[in-house]
């Protein structure tokens, strides 16, 4: 185990070096540099002032020395400051991920809450009408664009019923309470998405262990059904449920944006959106860089995790 | 509210007058003149009645705090309340006193004298003083730091010179009658020269509201100033407020929702559908404001190359056929919903540039549009209509306009774009048409002097239209004093426009803001700021 | 499924790595077709969801004749009109006819899905199948490039091509082009992923060894002898990637990335029909329902496939 730990580990470098250099190359396809962002209007012709820039920015050296510039600094945690802001991207990123990765982690736990039981029961009640019922609104949940949901459930949560906040965020270290009453919703409309996958595929796990001969078996000890069940078949169940859930948890850092623009939640993926379109080059490839790192580490986490819940894996 | 009404009169030579310096600088100026230490607190007292705090979202967030690095359209941006200048502007949209309380030019035009408000402070407690105003504009004149459009606006400066604690002179390069409203608390912001260090993180203004906190996407807080000098006309302190929330919530749902539900009391840029009926609707739970002459919606030509150019023989013939193509009703009903207003020239009634005399050379005739393509020779020429992304009736009147043009015989593709694409775009000349927009400018040297004026950086990257004539005009008004000649100038300029169209003007655009009925004394501002001399969130409460 | 069976174990060494005739291939894919359309039946789900393709495929490919006008033809007579006679879902803020976008938007919608996801099959399949069958350093390096383009996260990896295909100047065909190919690049390392793990399995069993024996190349038995027997996982992803990569493009309209006016783009209708919301509602409900209506299709499609082909998954 700790062996095939520290090889994954290992691993990881050439995944993020692949990563870095796409992200790098991606930015020079980029039309325009660090200095059209830099520079307005009225300077556009200045020769000066663009070559004092481009010598303050290492944009004099040929590209693979930036690239290897930018990567040493990269490492020491040094990503520079935003050519917008002008604060150094560590703060901005400090500031903005936390507030994603909260939102991902509550959601797919609303997800997880969601999905088991439905899954379960359409599964145990295989072809009833709440199978059917719980099928069809995993699939219809999988079937509206992600904004219209959004925006409908601003409108009849907060605008007409008035239950809950249509936006904003709380630090939940400023006021927990607060701070979950404005997640709800947000939180919903990540879970009850992702609920979808995870309540179909907890269903067809279930299917699956339930056919496995040691349900038979534990039923002719003569163990009662639903211990049977919810004692041995759903806890296997739940294995490739944890592990996709996982994944799906690194898959939502950096695909909440639209989300995020939706109920104004200060997270990495507007940041990133918005320094896209802002070209704002160093906080683009620090903040892929950042995100791809905690991406490959949640993938890690998650391996190791159903190696450990599935033991028969590591023995092939 | 007695002082509001002393304006400054752009006529006059010495500036604001005498009875202007008393009305505006009020208690602090007369116990300044006894020698006692200046103390706001106690010279002027709150209005015990009002206060409160209000918490407004708009659809735009800051891009940064450093005042002089600035950003676009900064003005509306929530932490505008927190910056002055030499000069405020009052809800007319004329430049009035602000830090400075009196000002003095030349004979030749070419040194101005600002005596500055004693007592005065920045946030942090240091005077606004002479050497510190000379300081902030060295530092916006730094083409490194300073804004280009910040820095545009004293580019002609030669030297300044500290003649006291409370007197600048600024030496110019050449005449110039437009320096006054040029220093006007935006794009001219004075901040703490010690608070330079940490002006990226922590900006230390002048202005009436104090920054205390600001975090990306979600939240700007500033409070009260206590050293404020604006008193209101029963010479209680202003602002009444305590404190200001901004809270950027981009989607127009959104931010409609958080005022219904009481999240907000106030927000800005109704979308357009909303606004139809809204007040009709809701009038008794919510007040609704239209902003005065917030922007000028245009179509700009590249008169720099291509088909639509001075070099093409028939670029006249296909820009007049351009205008005559567009259907300004259509524009008027299908993208403002009927809630804006045909522009013929850029100022429109609310200003005091507005100029009724002006009138749309070439009306909707597609029939003729049609027929001066064809002699042009032009059926079917290709070209290419850009947009900007970032405000939806910029690039809803590019499509719009794309179906007009194409339906008069023009082969046209229509690129919606951010801004740094839009740059390079012009920079490179890619572009024959552009739906665009213009606002923020209270002088109109800011908007001819930057847009048509050929010398200008502005006028060469985007149109690059070069007419000799009004180049003359343009630099005469920046020299003419007397504000009948100037208007008369700029018109000779703007009927060149018209005729010439290396712009077409399209709509005023309006701005909407919806608030709360609690919100009381609040009257919106020129281009949206929070900060205008008696009214905006300086002037309000919360009952 | 049958043919898998009559293929794997049954058959001699000698049947096994003889090349069918051209006449045996078109019995096999009779064969194939009566199998498939008899299992069809046989999942609920799968029906349901073809019967709804195909009738959005018919609607689909009559639109020349059944829309009325020319869906980019702005009337400025007729500005956000209810739905009559004359204009069956009533006409949008330009005026438009909306019944004849959504024709005309689905038909360009639909195919711009199918061609990306054959395109993320076109990379992925040799890319997968190549690297699981060569091993070693190949897979390694393969499979190291795959995570790095998984670890980009969430829709950011489309953000950065659909960006740089707009400032490229990319319009109309090339803009369309360019989406095909961000939405099936991005699909691509999954398609790898997916077919590699199929081929690990399958390049153990003897017919594999059998071929070798008798000196067959193996990119013969990589491509024609591995690859039919891996495809059944990808079927079902694919299809369900079909309905997700039109969510995609609708999320992207919604950034204000996707399809540039005035094309029409059930998408970039839906996200312009935000600000009539509450004012003129219907103009978002056709495109919006045009779009859940797909994605429900091809998700029970797929759904139902999954069943049918995974045979752990058997009902019956």
């Amino acid at each position: 185990m700790l062996i095939y730990a520290i090889n994954r580990i290992l691993q990881m470098i050439p995944v993020l070096f692949v990563l870095t250099v796409v992200v790098f190359t991606f930015v020079q396809l980029l039309p325009g540099d660090v200095i059209d962002t830099l520079i307005g209007d009225e300077q556009a012709e200045d020769p000066e002032l663009r070559k004092a820039l481009e010598e303050e920015y290492g944009l004099d050296k040929p590209i693979y020395m930036q690239y290897g510039i930018w990567l040493g600094k990269a490492l020491q945690g040094d990503f520079g400051k935003s050519l917008i802001t002008r604060r150094p991207i560590s703060v901005e990123l400090f500031e903005s991920i936390p507030a994603t990765v909260y939102l991902g982690l509550v959601g797919i736990g609303l997800s997880i809450i969601i999905a088991v039981p439905l899954g379960s029961i359409a599964a145990v009640k295989r072809n009833s009408a709440t199978d059917y019922a719980a099928q069809v609104t995993s699939l219809i949940g999988i079937s509206i664009p992600e904004f219209w949901f959004a925006i409908m459930a601003v409108l009849v949560f907060s605008l007409h019923l008035g239950w809950l906040p249509s936006s904003g965020y709380v630090s939940p270290f400023e006021d927990l309470g607060q701070s979950l009453y404005y997640l709800i919703l947000p939180a919903l409309a990540v879970g009850f998405r992702q609920a979808a996958y995870t309540t179909r595929l907890t269903r067809s796990s279930m299917l699956d262990e339930m056919n496995k001969e040691y349900v038979d078996t534990a039923r002719s000890l003569g163990f009662s059904e639903p211990k049977v069940i919810y004692k041995y078949t759903l806890r296997n169940a739940l294995i490739p449920t944890i592990t996709i859930s996982g994944l799906q948890l690194a898959n939502l850092l950096g695909g909440t944006v639209v989300l995020e623009t939706i109920f104004a939640w200060p997270g990495i993926g507007q940041a990133i959106y918005l320094a896209i379109i802002d070209h704002d080059y160093p906080l683009i490839q620090a903040g892929i860089l950042v995100l791809g790192i905690i991406v490959v580490c949640v993938n890690l986490l998650v391996d190791l995790l159903y190696r450990v819940l599935n033991p028969r894996v590591a023995l092939n | 509210m007695s002082k509001d009404e002393t304006t400054h009169n752009p006529e006059s030579k010495t500036g604001p007058t005498r009875r202007q310096f008393l009305g505006t600088a009020g208690a602090v100026a007369g116990a300044a003149a006894v020698g006692v230490s200046p103390n706001k607190a106690e010279a002027a007292k709150r209005d015990p009645k009002r206060g409160g705090t209000v918490r407004f979202a708009t659809r735009a967030d800051s891009r940064g705090l450093d005042q002089h690095r600035n950003y676009y359209y900064y003005v509306s941006h929530p932490l505008a309340a927190t910056s002055m200048g030499l000069m405020d502007l009052n809800l007319k949209m004329e430049p009035v006193p602000g830090i400075a309380v009196g000002s003095e030019v030349s004979k030749d035009n070419k040194t101005y004298t600002f005596s500055l408000r004693k007592g005065a402070t920045y946030h942090d407690g240091a005077d606004v003083d002479a050497a510190s105003v000379k300081w902030n504009f060295e530092r916006i004149l730094d083409p490194k730091i300073g804004h280009p459009f910040v820095r545009a606006a004293i580019k002609d400066f030669d030297k300044m010179e500290v003649v006291d604690k409370w007197t600048i002179r600024c030496h110019l390069k050449n005449p110039s009658a437009v320096l006054i409203p040029n220093v006007t608390y935006y794009p001219m912001q004075l901040m703490s020269p010690a608070s330079v260090a940490n002006a990226d993180n922590h900006p230390i203004g002048c202005g009436p509201f104090k920054f205390k906190s600001w975090k990306k996407f979600d939240s700007t807080v500033m409070e009260r100033f206590e050293n404020w000098y604006e008193t209101d006309a029963q010479g209680n302190a202003l602002p009444y407020l305590d404190a200001i929330v901004g809270r950027p919530k981009k989607e127009d749902r959104v931010r409609l929702t958080a005022l219904r539900t009481g999240e907000v009391d106030l927000i800005d840029n109704m979308s357009y559908a909303d606004a139809t009926g809204f007040e009709k609707k809701y009038g008794d739970k919510y007040n609704t404001w239209d902003v005065p002459q917030v922007g000028t919606g245009y179509i700009g030509f590249n008169m720099k190359n291509g088909p639509m150019s001075p070099k093409n023989p028939h670029g006249k013939l296909l820009r007049q056929a351009a205008a005559h193509a567009i259907n300004h009703e259509a524009v008027h009903q299908a993208i403002f919903n009927g809630l804006s207003s045909s522009a013929p020239a850029f100022y429109s009634k609310v200003s005091p540039w507005h100029m009724p005399e002006v009138k749309r050379p070439y009306e909707f005739d597609p029939d003729k549009a049609r027929f001066l393509i064809k002699k042009a020779g032009a059926v079917g020429e290709a070209i290419i209509l850009t947009s900007r992304d970032a405000y939806a009736y910029m690039h809803q009147t590019g499509e719009i306009v794309h179906a007009m043009l194409s339906e008069v015989g023009l082969k046209v593709q229509h690129e919606i774009h951010p801004y740094s694409v839009l740059k390079q775009k012009w920079q490179k000349g890619e572009f024959h048409l552009d739906s665009t927009a213009n606002s923020y400018r209270p002088d109109p040297d800011a908007w001819y002097g930057r847009n048509v004026y050929s010398k200008s950086a502005t006028t060469k990257l985007r149109t690059g239209y070069v007419n000799e004539k009004a180049d003359k005009l343009i630099l005469e008004a920046q020299q003419t004093l007397d504000k009948a000649k100037r208007l008369e100038l700029y018109q000779a300029v703007e009927l060149m426009v018209n005729e010439e169209v290396p712009m077409l003007y399209t709509h005023y655009i309006p701005l909407l803001e919806a608030g709360v009925k609690s919100l009381k004394g609040y009257s919106p501002a020129f281009a949206g700021p929070y900060s205008t001399q008696g009214a905006g969130l300086r002037a309000s409460w919360m009952s | 499924m049958a043919s898998t069976d009559l293929q794997n174990g049954r058959r001699s060494i000698e049947e096994a790595i003889k090349p069918p005739t051209l006449a045996e291939r078109m019995a096999r894919y009779r064969l194939i077709m009566q199998d498939a359309l008899g299992e069809l039946y046989k999942s609920k789900t799968a029906l349901i969801g073809a019967l709804m393709l195909v009738s959005l495929l018919i609607v689909l490919l009559l639109t020349p004749i059944i829309a009325k006008y020319d869906p980019v033809k702005q009337d400025y007579t007729a500005f956000r009109q209810d739905a009559s006679a004359e204009h069956y879902f009533g006409t949008d803020r330009y005026g438009r006819d909306i019944y004849s976008r959504v024709l005309w938007g689905g038909r360009r919608l639909v195919s711009i899905a199918i061609f990306a996801v054959i395109f993320g099959l076109a990379i992925g399949i040799p890319y997968g199948v190549l690297s699981g069958y060569y091993g070693g350093w190949v897979d390694s390096i393969g499979m190291r490039a795959v995570d790095g383009l998984l670890a980009f996260p969430g829709i950011l990896l489309y953000l950065l091509i659909v960006t740089l295909a707009r400032e490229w100047h990319l319009e109309g065909f090339w803009n369309d082009l360019i989406l095909i190919f961000a939405l099936g690049f991005a699909f691509f390392p999954e398609a790898a992923r997916l077919v590699r793990s199929s081929v690990l399995i399958e390049k153990q069993k003897e017919y594999v060894e059998a071929s070798h024996t008798i000196g067959e190349s193996n990119l013969y038995i990589a491509m024609r002898q591995i690859l039919p027997n891996c495809l059944s996982p990808l079927i079902v992803n694919a299809t369900v990637r079909l309905g997700f990569v039109i969510l995609i493009i609708a999320a992207l309209s919604f950034l204000g990335l996707g399809t540039p006016p005035p094309t029409p783009d059930w998408g970039a209708d839906l996200s312009a029909a935000r600000e009539h919301m509450e004012s003129n509602p219907m103009i978002a409900v056709y495109p919006g329902l045009a779009i859940c209506y797909t994605v429900l299709a091809f998700n029970l499609f797929g759904d139902g496939l999954r069943d049918i082909i995974d045979p752990r998954m058997a009902e019956r």
